[in-house]
């Protein structure tokens, strides 16, 4: 007998199949559930829609991140050549901005180079990466979900979370080993 | 999600497009190519030298279509993609608009003096032949043929000509040579007219038998052809612009040339297919997702221009050699300065920026107001590879004056020619191929 303090994380069901599991997710959205998530050992095509997810913000960021590489490219070059030490080379102009040409190799690369660093942290932040453990990997059952099993993880931060009501509604869908994923604290 | 489309919801044969319904553009544009021919005729007559450009630019502006056509199909079958099937035929039916682009092209072959204005290496060599021909008749020739030739270009201080005398040359009636100007001009319209015909009557024959072995062969048809298709884009394109201005050489102008051909046509396929929507036609095998698909390429080769236009560019710039140096600063001097930016404004800043979001490519009206962008932003260009070079070749100043009246008459004869005989040929056969095996993968394609 445990007396240790724990933190629920959710309601973890399980599915056998990947028919199920897509209409256990359209039941999920439609039952307006935020928090929660779908596994499977492989990607499923069209569960982004059947889980009602919206478009990644990543590609902003990432645009912003090419943007800042290309005016980053431009003022370095801008300010070096033109500002404080000015170079004629081969009688190539370098007043004002018509230098240009010779600066876009930089440009390209920098804009290349950024956007690759905004998209890796951006994906990591945005999944929350790098982390040590996750709480559902409390429940013994969920090791299966990179083998022959789906499930459907239901968060307990979720609003409409609530301890009976989520259990029946998992239930209900089709979702078999109902299970309260606890966590130690 | 919608619904999944299987052979129950496709009509048996295909769609068959009816010209009729779309008389309100199919009229319209054999009026506007008729009176265009008038008015062609009557500048080939008081304007000879001017025009042969305004044609040169016209005919090839249309040419770019075709080589697009081919270049799509080719790929669609060589890559063996599925997604492609069902805008195929359509790309088959604008490939095979070789024959329409060879009658309008026969001006540029057949007028001499059309292509003495165009061409004044000809000139030089009409002279050499001159000289040989002399000196033939008095007996003080030691050498014969093109070998006379090219020694005569030689003393006549053409280096130039005389060096590419080997690529370079025209055949006449007593020195023929087998590979001149003259016989590729032929040879490319051969090779395209081949291609396009065996592809689409590959895909014709398994709308009879339905076999799949039409497929596979014409997988390998498309990879032993991508090659000689190549070669023939490239050449095609060096021997009737780039030899305008027969010091200038640039060995990237031939891609740059392609890439401008690629990304025109599928300009034209996405605002077809949406014609062909709206009249009815295509309306449950093409979806938004090949709008996407067709964006994402109109997107890749906006940036793959951008690539090709600027590394010739900034070569040329860098390398700082006389020869390739004047064909830019004839385009970057005078008013072809501010021609020169808005290319790299309109034809690659504009398209990238708007085409980079993947929500504005699952819209057909924004693929299709930039497909309309991307076709002038096209003709721009064409134009500005054309026509810089009038006025200081004719000695007519940097803009030959009054000579844009003839441009635009040429464009507007050469294209709604070509649009009226493309949109008749639609009708002939379905508007998809309805009995390829792949057909329904293409259908319900999701990217």
């Amino acid at each position: 007998m445990s007396t240790t303090l724990k933190r629920v994380h959710g309601y973890l069901a399980e599915f056998e199949n990947v028919h199920d599991l897509y209409h256990a997710a359209e039941h999920v959205r439609d039952a307006g559930y935020q928090r929660w998530d779908c596994h499977s050992p492989f990607p499923i095509h069209g569960l982004d829609q059947a889980m009602g997810i919206q478009r990644s913000k990543l590609p902003w960021l990432v645009f912003c991140g090419g943007i800042t590489g290309t005016t980053t490219a431009f003022f370095l070059q801008y300010i070096t050549q033109n500002v404080l030490y000015p170079t004629v080379v081969q009688a190539k102009p370098i007043t004002a901005i018509w230098a240009i040409p010779a600066w876009f190799p930089v440009m390209f690369e920098l804009t290349i180079l950024f956007s690759a660093f905004t998209t890796l942290f951006g994906l990591l932040a945005l999944i929350g990466l790098p982390r040590f453990n996750h709480p559902i990997f409390a429940s013994k059952r969920f090791a299966k979900f990179s083998d022959d099993t789906f499930f459907v993880c239901i968060e307990a931060r979720d609003p409409k979370f609530s301890q009976e009501g989520t259990k029946a509604f998992l239930e209900k869908i089709g979702g078999k080993h109902v299970e309260l994923v606890e966590d130690d604290i | 999600m919608s619904h999944h489309v299987t052979f129950k919801d496709l009509p048996e044969g295909g769609e068959k497009f009816d010209p009729a319904k779309a008389s309100g553009l199919i009229t319209p544009l054999l009026g506007l190519g008729l009176l265009g021919l008038v008015g062609s005729i009557y500048f080939f007559i008081t304007k000879p030298a001017e025009f042969a450009y305004s044609w040169l630019f016209a005919f090839f502006f249309c040419f770019t279509f075709v080589v697009g056509g081919c270049f799509w199909i080719l790929l669609h079958n060589a890559s063996n993609s599925s997604w492609g099937v069902v805008i195929r035929r359509l790309f088959e039916n604008l490939a095979n608009l070789v024959p329409v682009v060879f009658v309008l092209s026969l001006p540029l072959f057949l007028i001499p003096s059309v292509k003495d204005s165009l061409y004044e290496w000809m000139v030089h060599h009409h002279h050499a032949i001159e000289h040989v021909k002399e000196a033939a008749a008095h007996g003080d020739s030691h050498l014969k043929g093109g070998a006379a030739i090219k020694e005569a270009l030689h003393h006549a201080g053409h280096h130039t000509l005389s060096a590419k005398f080997g690529y370079l040359n025209i055949s006449q009636h007593f020195q023929p040579v087998a590979f001149s100007w003259n016989t590729r001009f032929i040879l490319y319209f051969l090779v395209l007219w081949y291609i396009a015909r065996t592809l689409r009557n590959k895909s014709l024959q398994q709308e009879v038998d339905g076999d799949i072995k039409h497929t596979i062969s014409a997988r390998n048809f498309s990879c032993q052809w991508l090659l000689p298709f190549g070669l023939t884009a490239t050449f095609a394109a060096l021997d009737w612009i780039m030899t305008i201005d027969y010091n200038w050489f640039s060995t990237m102008w031939g891609v740059y040339i392609f890439a401008g051909c690629a990304w025109s046509s599928m300009s034209i396929m996405i605002l077809l297919v949406t014609y062909l929507r709206s009249l009815g036609y295509l309306q449950k095998v093409v979806s938004d997702e090949h709008y996407h698909l067709m964006g994402k390429l109109l997107f890749a080769f906006t940036v793959f221009w951008a690539y090709i236009a600027f590394s010739q560019y900034f070569l040329i710039w860098y390398a700082n050699i006389t020869e390739e140096t004047r064909w830019y600063l004839t385009r970057n001097t005078g008013g072809w300065r501010w021609v020169s930016i808005l290319l790299v404004l309109g034809h690659f800043v504009a398209p990238f920026v708007l085409l980079l979001s993947q929500t504005r490519k699952k819209k057909p009206f924004v693929v299709c107001m930039v497909g309309i962008w991307i076709l002038l932003m096209h003709m721009l260009d064409i134009y500005w590879n054309v026509i810089p070079e009038r006025g200081p070749s004719l000695g007519l100043g940097v803009v030959a004056p009054g000579a844009w009246v003839g441009d635009v008459v040429a464009v507007v004869t050469v294209t709604s020619l070509t649009a009226y005989a493309f949109l008749r040929s639609l009708g002939k056969y379905s508007l998809y191929p309805w009995r390829d095996p792949r057909l329904l993968e293409s259908v319900n394609v999701v990217n």
